[in-house]
This record gives structure tokens, C-alpha cells and sequence, in this order.
């Protein structure tokens, strides 16, 4: 066995650019999926890890998820917010409100959603985790203040605004009190487009005392979908439909994100796999092409007594120890691309995610590197073994 | 020990059949030193080919030791090529990735012989034809002459009882040639049977033995 490898690594190094070609064809497959299947990864784990962080929370919201969208009903009522306060295993609820209306700043306008909710509730869910700026949280009886989100005071006006800045919300002056940093990915969508008011003000603003949006922080997890259940029931008997409210837990939200990065990674996958069908169509023209050129050398083995088999062996073991230097290249590549990749995403969209390289990721690289290989191999070796030694030795 | 019975080979070429052989009848007893002599065309490469269990004839058979080789399939085919033949080629044909001792040793190879006893056989062979001191030169770094004889060593490296020579002297110089017959000769003195295909007479004179050949037919 050893002398066959040792035969096989000599016809490789003799033909040694072809080889090195063949061998990053299959490198590039490779190294395509070992690096999207880890930033994959690492990208899930980024934002299920701040999802955990919260896994005390349910979201309510008067709609249903369709799909994958979300339809909006109607809205919540205070009677709604109080039957789901009298559920037991409940610590916090927030009832908030929100909608877009028109904000003024220095003679410029634009349609910015308002959230409006109890100061102190609001505050514990957002001003912990995503901090303040500049500034101060809202206080109880702030009615003509506001406190704004990173993409509100930086992006939506061309002059960036501050503390003390005065904005005219629906024709109404109000006067900013706190800015918020910038938030994580987990918490970006709900803080940095919003204008944060307090629950009158934001009644008044939009004209409403409508509920549109509840968030409920309970004492054991473990709880969360029966709570969960609990509350749905509540709110649609109050409305007497059956799919009215949608209460989530974070479990839920994890789920569902595993289902989008699993589509996700599917997608990545598919992509990758193009590359090694491509790698593989290299190595069977590498390999055939070798076929052809050693002819005179497979009629001469066979004329000096080698076997069909001991030919084929020969020539699968040589696409087999290519593309096993390929899936090594290319898990080696796969893995620096990956970390380069999380580590350039981490600086510009400012998140913290870090590549995950799973063992079975690299040991499944290897292996579809081995498979393509030998599969690749097969055709050219069995043209091989198959010649006549007679119409070898003939060919010149 | 050989024997072919209206042995006949037809190529095809486009519409036109080609007789390479034609009803060659034809014995060879154990031991014998046999030239073939024929101009090119005569079918005496072919004659060789069938005989060297390479080819398979159209009609008619070849007996090798009694067993009709038409009833043997390709493993039992090459088991006789590995075991009872050794082949000497015009072209030499050595495996040019593979250095002297290691074409020599190449046989054994498929025959399964340990790796060791391989090489140092394989040495002795090559010590036994001069070529002691090239034994780990590749090919492309040998003359010829010296070519042939490492194809020589590599023909008697699973001892054969039957060594085939298809013009082994075609592609060397006369003194070559007369060295690489009188290393034949030797052989056949050691009880091997040796058959050579050749178009030159005075080559053919060093064989116990001379059958001339035209147009597919063995003349008398």
C-alpha cells in the first residue's frame, strides 16, 4: 500500500503545476464553504447570544405573523393591559404605543415613529442595555421632553441634533432631554429610528390612547410559553377573535432566527457547492487528461503483469491524495477567510461576532473533498483500467 | 510449451479488413531460442502480441503450457504476463517517473512481493546486466543501450520461463545490439525460452531457431 502511494505521489509531482491547479480548485470549494458555514455560525451565535440575554421577555402584539410577515390587526386596550398584569409570574409590563407621524427640526421634516410608554417600564427594557449618550433618561412628568435614537439625531436631519435641540413633533414643540447610543444589532430596529416620549405625550401626539405594542418581563423562563399562552388567551377573549394577539417569547424568536440562518446557510451552501462542482469537473479533466497522456505507461503496467484493478487503485489514489491535499488547503484557507470576514463585519456594522468553526464543519469539508475527489476519479481511472495493454504499447 | 492453432487477426480499417495473421500455426518447445523475421507488415509483432497473452485473436488459439489462453479472463491474463513472461520492448518503454531499481522492481511490484526483498532483487538484476552503479538514474539520464538493458533486468524480475523480445535491438547501435543478444543468449542457456521478433538477419542468427513471416503467414 505504501509503495502505491508512493507511486501515485510521483505522477503527481511530475505533472506538479496541474496538480497545484487541481488542488486549489478544489481548495476554493472547500474554503468557500468551511468560511461561510462559520461566519454563518458565528453570525447566529452573535445574535441568539444577545437573544438569551433577554430570554425573560415576551413581546405582545395585536397581529399575526403570516408567513413571514407580520400583519397588524388593530390595536390593545387598557383593559388588555390590565387582564395581562393579573397573570401570575408576571414582573414588568410595558404597554407602549407608536406610530409615525411628522417631526419638524430646524425647518425640515420627516415621518419618524414615536413610542411612547411608562417612563420607568420603557427605561428598564432599553436604557440598560443600550445606554444614553448624552443626556438623561425621560422622567415621569417630562411631557414636553423627548429622548431620541442614535439614527434619529445622526442620519435622519442634515444637522445632527443634541441635548436642548427643540423638535416639532405633529405641530408640537418638544425639547430634546437624552440621546441614546448607538444600539447592538439585537436592539438597533427598536431604538435607533424612534423619538421616545412619555405616555401622555405620546397620547396627545398621536391623538390615541391606543395600545399598540406590550412587553411583558416575567420571573422564571422556564414559564415563558405557558405565559405566553396565558396572555394570547386573555387578550382574545377581551377582543372575542381567535388570533388577535401574538405573545413571543425570545425562545420563539430564537427558533425562528435559527430558521432564517438555517436558509441562510442553505443559500451560503448552495453557493459553495457550485465551486466544488466546478472543482470537480477540474480534477476529472485533470485526471483524464492524465488518462491520455500515460496511456503508453498503463499498456506498459499492464504488459508487465499489472492487474485492471491495480491500475484503477493507482489512479484514484492519485485524484483521491489531490483533493486530500485540497480539503486540507482548503479547511486551512477556509478558516483564515472566515476569521478575516467576522472580524471586518465586527468593525464596519459595529457588532460583535466572532466566526464559529465547528469540528464536524471542517471534518464535513474533508470529507466532501474526499468524495468529490474519488468520485471525480472514478471515470478517468476506470477509462484507465480498462485499456488494452496492446493498444497501449502501440500508442505513441 | 507454446503452440497456436490457425491462429488469425483481423484489423479493421474503415471498410477494408487487414490480415495481420493468417492461420499461423506455429510450436515452441520449452527452452528454445526462436527468432521471427519478417519486413514490417509481416504480422510478426502481432504473432508476438497474441502470444504474449497482450492481444486477443480474432479466431483460432494459443496455448500456453496447454491451457487455451481464450478460456482465461483478464486477471488470469495478466497473472501469465506477470509470472511466466518478461517483455522487452523497442521503446524500452520504462516508466519515466520511476527511477532504474524502481522499473525494475516494478513487477514484483504487482506481484506482491515485500518491498525489501523488491529493491534488493531488483539491484541484483540490474548488477547482473553492468548497470550496478545507475541503478537509481531515472530514464531521461540513461543511454539507449543502457535503457534496454534495465528493461532487460525488469523482463527477468519475477524469474519468467519465457522472455519476449519485440525488436530489442531496433532503437541501439550494432554493438549494443550484439550485447543485449548475447545477454539473450545467456538466458536461454540458464533453460529460459527465448522469442524475438526481428527484420534483421544477423541479429536473428544468435537464435537456435529462425521462422520468416510475410503477409500474416509463417513460411516454412
Amino acid at each position: 500500500m505504501r509503495d502505491k502511494f508512493l507511486l501515485a505521489y510521483r505522477s503527481i509531482k511530475e505533472r506538479r503545476t496541474r496538480s497545484i491547479l487541481t488542488v486549489l480548485g478544489i481548495a476554493v470549494g472547500i474554503a468557500a464553504i468551511v468560511s461561510l458555514m462559520s461566519v454563518g455560525y458565528g453570525m447566529e451565535e452573535a445574535i441568539t447570544g444577545e437573544l438569551t440575554g433577554m430570554a425573560d421577555m415576551i413581546s405582545v402584539m395585536p397581529g399575526k405573523i403570516a408567513g413571514h410577515a407580520y400583519v397588524e390587526l388593530g390595536s390593545f386596550t387598557d383593559r388588555d393591559v390590565k387582564d395581562v398584569q393579573r397573570i401570575s409570574g408576571i414582573k414588568d409590563i410595558t404597554a407602549m404605543t407608536y406610530d409615525a407621524v411628522e417631526v419638524e427640526y430646524r425647518n425640515e421634516r420627516a415621518p419618524i415613529f414615536i413610542l411612547g410608554g411608562d417612563t420607568k417600564e420603557l427605561g428598564s427594557f432599553y436604557v440598560d442595555p443600550v445606554g444614553i449618550k448624552e443626556g438623561r433618561w425621560l422622567r415621569e412628568n417630562d411631557y414636553k421632553g423627548c429622548v431620541i435614537g442614535d439614527r434619529v439625531a445622526n442620519d435622519f436631519f442634515d444637522e445632527v441634533i443634541h441635548v436642548n435641540d427643540k423638535l416639532e413633533i405633529n405641530g408640537a414643540k418638544f425639547v430634546v432631554v437624552g440621546v441614546f447610543e448607538k444600539a447592538s444589532t439585537m436592539y438597533a430596529a427598536d431604538v435607533d429610528p424612534h423619538i421616545f416620549l412619555t405616555l401622555r405625550a405620546s397620547q396627545e401626539v398621536l391623538q390615541t390612547d391606543e395600545v399598540k405594542y406590550i412587553m411583558v418581563r416575567i420571573y422564571d423562563i422556564e414559564e415563558a410559553e405557558e405565559i405566553a399562552e396565558e396572555i394570547e388567551e386573555a387578550i382574545n377573549d377581551n377582543h372575542g377573535l381567535d388570533d388577535f394577539a401574538n405573545a413571543m417569547t425570545m425562545g420563539s424568536m430564537i427558533e425562528q432566527i435559527g430558521d432564517v440562518f438555517n436558509i441562510i446557510r442553505g443559500v451560503l451552501v448552495g453557493i459553495a457547492a457550485i465551486a466544488l462542482v466546478v472543482a470537480s469537473i477540474g480534477i476529472m479533466n485533470t485526471m483524464l487528461m492524465s488518462v491520455m497522456e500515460r496511456t503508453h505507461e498503463i499498456g506498459v503496467m499492464k504488459a508487465i503483469g499489472a492487474k485492471s484493478s491495480d491500475v484503477l487503485s493507482l489512479f484514484l489514489l492519485e485524484s483521491g491524495m489531490v483533493s486530500l491535499v485540497g480539503g486540507v488547503v482548503g479547511c486551512v484557507v477556509g478558516v483564515i477567510v472566515a476569521k478575516v470576514i467576522s472580524f471586518g463585519a465586527s468593525a464596519a456594522l459595529g457588532i460583535e461576532m466572532t466566526a464559529v468553526v465547528k469540528p464536524e464543519v471542517l471534518l464535513g469539508g474533508m470529507a466532501v473533498a474526499m468524495v468529490v475527489g474519488v468520485l471525480s476519479g472514478f471515470y478517468p481511472a476506470r477509462k484507465a483500467s480498462r485499456m488494452s495493454p496492446v493498444e497501449a504499447v502501440r500508442y505513441e | 510449451m507454446i503452440h497456436t492453432e490457425n491462429l488469425t487477426k483481423i484489423y479493421r480499417m474503415g471498410d477494408a479488413e487487414v490480415y495481420a495473421l493468417r492461420d499461423v500455426n506455429l510450436e515452441i518447445k520449452e527452452g528454445e531460442f526462436i527468432a521471427i523475421i519478417g519486413s514490417s507488415g509481416s504480422g510478426k509483432s502481432t504473432l508476438l502480441n497474441m502470444i504474449g497473452c497482450l492481444d486477443t485473436p480474432t479466431s483460432g488459439s494459443v496455448f500456453i503450457d496447454n491451457v487455451n489462453t481464450a478460456s482465461l479472463n483478464e486477471n488470469e491474463l495478466a497473472e501469465i504476463r506477470r509470472e511466466k513472461m518478461g517483455f522487452i520492448f523497442q521503446q524500452f518503454n520504462l516508466v519515466h517517473t520511476l527511477n532504474a531499481v524502481e522499473n525494475v522492481a516494478l513487477p514484483m511490484f504487482f506481484a506482491g512481493v515485500k518491498r525489501e526483498t523488491r529493491l534488493k532483487r531488483a539491484e541484483e538484476l540490474l548488477v547482473n546486466v553492468g548497470l550496478g552503479d545507475r541503478i537509481y538514474h531515472k530514464p531521461s539520464e540513461l543511454s539507449g543501450g543502457q535503457q534496454q538493458r534495465v528493461a532487460i533486468a525488469r523482463a527477468l524480475s519475477n524469474d519468467p520461463e519465457i522472455v519476449i523480445g519485440d525488436e530489442p535491438t531496433g532503437n541501439v547501435d550494432t554493438d549494443t545490439g550484439n550485447a543485449i543478444m548475447d545477454i539473450l543468449e545467456g538466458l536461454n542457456k540458464e533453460g529460459r525460452t527465448i522469442i524475438v521478433v526481428t527484420h534483421d538477419a544477423e541479429i536473428a542468427a544468435h537464435a537456435g531457431r529462425t521462422k520468416r513471416m510475410r503477409d500474416g503467414r509463417v513460411l516454412d
